[in-house]
C-alpha cells in the first residue's frame, strides 16, 4: 500500500507541474479532474484510515463525485459559454512557470526537510504535495489573466489544503457531516464563481481580469 | 432547540428566493422579528443545545448574534421601503439572500467546532456576493469578483490553520473531541509550535473577511456597490463574525500560554488597518467608500484593543457593538441620500441640511458617533482602549493610535461637512419616507441608551467574555 500512496502523491505533483505549463484550458480542467479523483482516493489509501466504516466509503465515493465529476463539469459548462479557449500572454510565460513550479517543489523539500516540523513519521512526501499544490495553486492565480484560471488555481490551493487536512491529522477527527459541509462550500463557491464569470463575459465580451479595474482609489 | 435560531432564516431564505417578491418582503419582516425573538429566548436560556457536538452557547457568540440580530431587524424595516424604490431585476433574490445571509451568520455565532465555524464563515461569502452584484453594474460585477475570490482564498488559509489546530492536538496525543469548549480545557498540553502557525493562518484567513489590512482590498469595493441595506449588513455584522472567529482563536492561544505571542500579531495588524484606513480616507471621492474605510479603520481598533488585553479589551468588545449600531446607521443614512442624490460622489452633493434635514441629522450624528465623540459609545470605548494601552506600557502604539484616529476624523469631517453645507448640488428625487428614516435613528439611540445604562444581563455576558482572556474592568 505504501507504494500506492506514493504513486497518487508522484501522480498529483505531475498534475501540479502540467498544469503550469498548459496554455489550453481545456486541457487545464481535465487534469483538475485528475487531481480532485487523486486527492480524494489518497486518503482511502492511508494506513490509519484502513479501518473505515460504511459512512466513510460512502462518503469518499460523494467526494470523488464532487471533485472529479461535478467541479471540472461546472468548470466545463462555464468554458463552453465563453469563447476563449486560450491562455493568451499570461503574466509570467509556460516555460518561466514551469521552471517556477521546479522551483516550489524543491522549496517544499527544504521546509519539509530542514524544519524538523514535529509531525507524524512517514508522511514527508505528502506534507511536500501538499505544499506544492498550496503555493502552486497561488502562483496560477497570480500569474495568469482570465479569470477562469484564477478559479482553477482556488481549486488547486483548496486540494492541498484538503491534503493536510485529512492525510495529517488522525482519523478520530473526521466527522463526515462536518467534511461534507466543505465540500458543499466548495462545490456551491465555484458555482457562485462560474456564474459571475458567465457575467463577466457577458459585460466585456472577455474574462480578462485586466477588463476589471473601474474600481480604485 | 438552539439551532432554530439560523435554521429558521436559512429555510425561510431559501423559500423567498422562489415566491413573488412582495411576499418576500413581508416574509423577510417576520424572519426578522421572529429571529429577534429567539435571540432573547436563547439569551435568557430556554433553547437547549440540540447537537452538543458541533454548536453551543458562548458568552462572545451571544454577544455578537445579539447584534447582528437587532441590526437585522432595523435594516429589514429599512429594506422594505428601500428595495421599493430602487430598480432591481430578480427582485426576489434579494430577501432571500438577506435571511440566507442572517442564517449563515447565526450559524458563525453559535459554531462551537472550528471547522463547522469555517463552513459557516465560508458560507457567508457565497448567500452575500448575489447581494453585492444586485445592481448588476460593471462596477458591481467587479466588486463581487474581488470579493468572492479575495475571500474564498484567504478563507482557505483559515481552513489550513484549523486544520494545524487540530494537528497540535494529535502532536500532543491528547485525545478530545475538536471543538473550542474542549480545546480550551486542554490548551495548556497542545502542541505550542503547530498552534503558533494556526494560529498566523486563522489571522490571515479570518482577518482577510474582517477586513484587516493589508487583505482589505475587497472591503471598500464591496461595500460601496451593494445596496446600501446590504452594505449596513456587511460592515455592522458580518466584519463582527470573522472577528468573531479570531477571537475564538486567540482565546485558545491566551489560554495556553501563548496570549503574547497572538496579542502582539493582532496589535500589528490593528495599527496597520487604522492608519491604512487613515490615508485612504483623506480626500476620498466616494462617500460610501469613505464609510468602507471607517469600517477597516473600526476593525484595526477592535484588534488593537484585543492584542493589547486587559482593561483594553472591554473596551474592544463595547467598541464591537457600538460600531455595529453606528456604522449600520451610517449606512442606512448614506441609503438614503443615495437615492436623493442618485451619485455616490461627495462633489455631486450638497446641502443635506437644507433638502433632506432628517436624513442630515441621522448622517451627522452618526458622523459623530463613528468620530468617537460623546454621547455616542464609541467614545468610551475608545477612551477604554487607549487608558488599556498605557496602562500596559504600549506608548507607541497608542499614539499611533490617536494619530490614525485623527486622520479619519480629518478626512470624514471634510467630507461630512462638504455633503451637509455646501449649496450647489440639488437632489434629484425629494421625499423622505419614514420607513426609511426611522431605522437609522433606532440604531443610534441604542447607542446612546448603551452608553448610559447597560442591561444586567448584557452586562454580565461582557465580563465572561473577557474574564477568560484576562480582561479586566476595574482598570
Amino acid at each position: 500500500m505504501k507504494n500506492m500512496n506514493d504513486i497518487l502523491l508522484v501522480v498529483i505533483l505531475l498534475s501540479v507541474l502540467l498544469s503550469l505549463a498548459s496554455n489550453s484550458l481545456g486541457t487545464l480542467v481535465k487534469i483538475m479532474a485528475v487531481q480532485g479523483v487523486m486527492v480524494s482516493l489518497l486518503p482511502l489509501l492511508l494506513e490509519h484510515h484502513s479501518s473505515m466504516g460504511s459512512g466513510g466509503l460512502i462518503f469518499f465515493q460523494v467526494m470523488i463525485l464532487i471533485k472529479g465529476v461535478l467541479i471540472p463539469g461546472l468548470l466545463y459548462i462555464a468554458l463552453k459559454r465563453i469563447s476563449i479557449r486560450r491562455e493568451i500572454e499570461p503574466i509570467v510565460g509556460y516555460h518561466a512557470s514551469l521552471f517556477a513550479g521546479l522551483i516550489i517543489i524543491l522549496l517544499s523539500v527544504f521546509i519539509t526537510d530542514k524544519l524538523h516540523l514535529s509531525m507524524p513519521s512517514g508522511h514527508e512526501l505528502l506534507l511536500m504535495t501538499a505544499i506544492t499544490t498550496i503555493s502552486a495553486g497561488f502562483f496560477l492565480m497570480m500569474s495568469r489573466r482570465k479569470a477562469i484560471t484564477q478559479v482553477i488555481g482556488y481549486l488547486m490551493l483548496e486540494n492541498g489544503i484538503y491534503l493536510i487536512g485529512t492525510a495529517l491529522t488522525k482519523h478520530s477527527h473526521t466527522v463526515y457531516v462536518v467534511e461534507f459541509g466543505v465540500l458543499l462550500d466548495l462545490l456551491v463557491g465555484v458555482m457562485v464563481m462560474g456564474i459571475i464569470l458567465h457575467n463577466i463575459n457577458h459585460a466585456f465580451d472577455d474574462i480578462d481580469t485586466d477588463l476589471l479595474n473601474r474600481l480604485k482609489d | 432547540m438552539l439551532e432554530l435560531i439560523f435554521l429558521l432564516p436559512m429555510l425561510t431564505g431559501l423559500v423567498t428566493l422562489v415566491i413573488p417578491a412582495y411576499l418576500g418582503r413581508g416574509v423577510l419582516i417576520v424572519a426578522a422579528i421572529l429571529h429577534l425573538q429567539l435571540t432573547v429566548m436563547a439569551w435568557l436560556g430556554k433553547l437547549p443545545v440540540y447537537a452538543e457536538r458541533f454548536f453551543a452557547q458562548t458568552p462572545e457568540g451571544m454577544l455578537v448574534l445579539l447584534v447582528t440580530s437587532f441590526i437585522f431587524f432595523c435594516i429589514s424595516i429599512y429594506a422594505i421601503s428601500y428595495m421599493q424604490e430602487t430598480e432591481v431585476s430578480n427582485e426576489q433574490v434579494f430577501p432571500g439572500c438577506m435571511l440566507l445571509f442572517l442564517g449563515t451568520m447565526s450559524m458563525v455565532t453559535l459554531a462551537d467546532h472550528p471547522i463547522v465555524l469555517w463552513i459557516a464563515i465560508e458560507a457567508t461569502t457565497l448567500v452575500s456576493a448575489p447581494l453585492i452584484f444586485m445592481h448588476r453594474s460593471k462596477e458591481a460585477l467587479e466588486a463581487t469578483w474581488k470579493y468572492v475570490l479575495v475571500c474564498s482564498v484567504g478563507i482557505a488559509l483559515a481552513l489550513l490553520g484549523c486544520f494545524f489546530i487540530t494537528l497540535s492536538i494529535d502532536i500532543a496525543e491528547v485525545d478530545i473531541s475538536l471543538s473550542f469548549t474542549s480545546l480550551n480545557q486542554v490548551a495548556m498540553q497542545l502542541d505550542p509550535m503547530w498552534l503558533k502557525v494556526g494560529f498566523i493562518f486563522v489571522v490571515i484567513g479570518f482577518g482577510t473577511k474582517m477586513g484587516l489590512a493589508p487583505m482589505h482590498t475587497w472591503l471598500p469595493d464591496a461595500h460601496s456597490q451593494a445596496p446600501s441595506p446590504a452594505s449596513a449588513l456587511l460592515s455592522g455584522a458580518l466584519l463582527n463574525c470573522a472577528f468573531l472567529g479570531v477571537y475564538k482563536v486567540h482565546t485558545l492561544m491566551y489560554l495556553a500560554g501563548l496570549g503574547e505571542f497572538s496579542g502582539n500579531i493582532l496589535i500589528g495588524f490593528g495599527l496597520l488597518s487604522m492608519f491604512v484606513a487613515g490615508i485612504f480616507i483623506l480626500k476620498q471621492p466616494d462617500y460610501k467608500r469613505m464609510l468602507a474605510y471607517s469600517s477597516i479603520e473600526n476593525m484595526g481598533v477592535i484588534a488593537f484593543g484585543v492584542g493589547i488585553g486587559g482593561f483594553a479589551l472591554y473596551g474592544a468588545i463595547l467598541h464591537m457593538i457600538h460600531h455595529s449600531l453606528i456604522k449600520s446607521s451610517l449606512f442606512l443614512s448614506a441609503g438614503n441620500i443615495l437615492l436623493g442624490f442618485n451619485t455616490k460622489l461627495v462633489d455631486r452633493i450638497g446641502g443635506l441640511i437644507k433638502y433632506f434635514p432628517k436624513t442630515f441629522l441621522s448622517f451627522f450624528a452618526g458622523f459623530v458617533g463613528i468620530s468617537g465623540l460623546p454621547p455616542f459609545g464609541i467614545f468610551l470605548s475608545e477612551l477604554f482602549i487607549l487608558i488599556g494601552a498605557f496602562q500596559t506600557g504600549h506608548w507607541f502604539g497608542a499614539v499611533l493610535f490617536m494619530f490614525s484616529l485623527l486622520l479619519v476624523l480629518a478626512g470624514a469631517a471634510q467630507i461630512v461637512t462638504d455633503m451637509s453645507f455646501s449649496t450647489e448640488e440639488q437632489p434629484t428625487f425629494g421625499r423622505e419616507k419614514l420607513l426609511r428614516v426611522v431605522p437609522p435613528y433606532i440604531l443610534l439611540s441604542a447607542s446612546v441608551v448603551l452608553c448610559v445604562w447597560m442591561p444586567g444581563a448584557m452586562f454580565n455576558t461582557i465580563i465572561n467574555t473577557i474574564k477568560i482572556v484576562g480582561g479586566v474592568i476595574h482598570g
